[in-house]
């Protein structure tokens, strides 16, 4: 064949240079690799910590209960907070349940809304409120972590409150003690993280009790309505 | 040099060269089992070839094993595709970064296991003098063994941290038939599970790579 001296190596070159790829693409390995990431974001969860205590209440009662490890959503009606009531207050104790995997900051915003239109009616400053003791317990619970309360405790503590000396309104006159502190949303309790590597379904976690008093007076009648809302949050 | 002798030149290099290539990959080969399996996840997803004939190099992302994640395990399946013409042995290794806190994510928290041998095809050895060995404690799916220890923490029958060094996972008799170069129907298939619990851990990242490499294993009987 004319020209047969060229065209030869040219075909055996890419024969063999075929035959090289097709071993390089077959070509095997002794190794091989799984790499793995994963990613925690902070949490922070509110539920109700279990069933409410109201006393001291003359009429009224507790319209919806809260559920242990449910979302908290409680109605609670303080009924005659009049001198008809002869109790010293009216408290609903509430109790919450906060868990987290880094550390919490639980706020409160509450508003007071009364029917009345005098400087006697119930306002934000007649509603004691805060918390109580906070328990961090249970497997999981990072029990050697720390809490700041920044209320004063049980609003009806003797410490906490008194008989205004020239208007003879009782006054919840610790810092933090009634709800005319919680107008906007306002630091109630922070802490470090609560919980430690365990899985959702551990239902341990830090519970404290939301306190509500009312001490009866000679209000103006009417109604009062009170809506206090929690905020967790890891910042 | 004349023509001829040249191309005989080039021949000779470019089959040595095939012939280089060629020449382990007939002894011991890992590569892609498949396509790897995510379930569980939130923002998860794990990546690598479908192909048995591409090398093993997969990609997980467990994405968000905080308690957000309400799935109550993540689950990743990763199949391996092993070839051999001789006893074999797999190994594990395992590169991590470290986490001091020990409420973060740490090697015992990521169960790790291996099971559902089987062959990929005609060209699959089969032999019966010697059976194919997963390693205890890697002998499980571990998303089926989940326990809960005294502190409350999700566990795993085995897991990262039983990867010691370079540890044998699975060994046996030779795999495949014929010149065992990478084919779909020439060796064996085995599956590698990791799975975590979300759970309460710290927040952060965490980082792994398990290296399985295939090497000469014990001298057993085909």
């Amino acid at each position: 064949m004319k020209g047969s001296e060229g065209t030869f190596p040219i075909l055996v070159g890419i024969f063999a240079l075929l035959v090289a790829l097709a071993s390089t693409a077959l070509s095997q390995s002794t190794t091989g690799t799984v790499s793995m990431s994963a990613t925690v974001s902070k949490f922070v969860e509110l539920n109700s910590g279990g069933a409410i205590t109201l006393t001291g209440n003359s009429g009224g009662g507790i319209t919806t209960n809260g559920t242990v490890n449910n979302p908290l959503a409680a109605v609670v009606n303080l009924g005659e907070l009049g001198p008809a009531n002869t109790n010293s207050f009216v408290t609903a104790s509430v109790p919450l349940k906060l868990r987290s995997n880094a550390a919490y900051v639980l706020s409160l915003s509450a508003t007071v809304s009364s029917s009345g239109s005098t400087a006697n009616e119930i306002t934000a400053a007649d509603v004691g409120f805060g918390l109580g003791s906070v328990v961090r317990s249970g497997v999981g619970v990072n029990t050697t972590g720390t809490d700041t309360n920044a209320t004063a405790g049980d609003p009806t503590l003797v410490a906490n409150g008194s008989v205004n000396g020239t208007t003879g309104r009782y006054n919840f006159t610790a810092v933090r003690s009634n709800l005319s502190a919680f107008s906007a949303s306002t630091t109630a309790l922070s802490g470090s993280f609560i919980m430690n590597a365990v899985p959702r379904s551990n239902t341990n976690g830090l519970t404290v009790p939301a306190i509500f008093a009312v001490k009866p007076q000679f209000y103006e009648t009417g109604t009062t309505t009170v809506v206090a809302t929690f905020t967790v949050t890891a910042p | 040099m004349n023509g001829n002798t040249y191309c005989i030149l080039v021949l000779f290099c470019l089959l040595l060269i095939g012939g280089v290539s060629l020449a382990p990959a007939q002894a011991l080969d890992i590569s892609s089992g498949g396509s790897p399996t995510i379930t569980g996840a939130l923002s998860g997803s794990v990546s690598g070839s479908s192909s048995v004939l591409n090398n093993l190099s997969v990609t997980v992302d467990f994405g968000e094993v905080s308690p957000l994640n309400t799935n109550n395990i993540v689950k990743v399946v990763v199949p391996i595709a092993v070839r051999s013409n001789q006893p074999y042995r797999v190994r594990a290794s395992l590169t991590t970064s470290t986490n001091a806190n020990p409420q973060a994510v740490q090697t015992t928290d990521i169960g790790f296991g291996v099971n559902n041998f089987r062959a990929m095809g005609s060209n699959s050895r089969v032999c019966t003098r010697s059976s194919h060995i997963f390693y205890s404690p890697f002998n499980n799916d571990p998303s089926s063994g989940v326990t809960i220890n005294a502190s409350g923490r999700a566990q795993y029958p085995s897991d990262l941290s039983d990867i010691v060094g370079s540890t044998t996972i699975l060994s046996g008799p030779r795999l495949s038939n014929g010149g065992a170069s990478r084919a779909t129907n020439d060796g064996y298939i085995f599956d590698a599970i990791l799975v975590i619990t979300p759970q309460f851990y710290a927040p952060g990242t965490t980082t792994a790579v398990i290296t399985f490499t295939i090497s000469a294993g014990p001298a057993v009987p085909c």
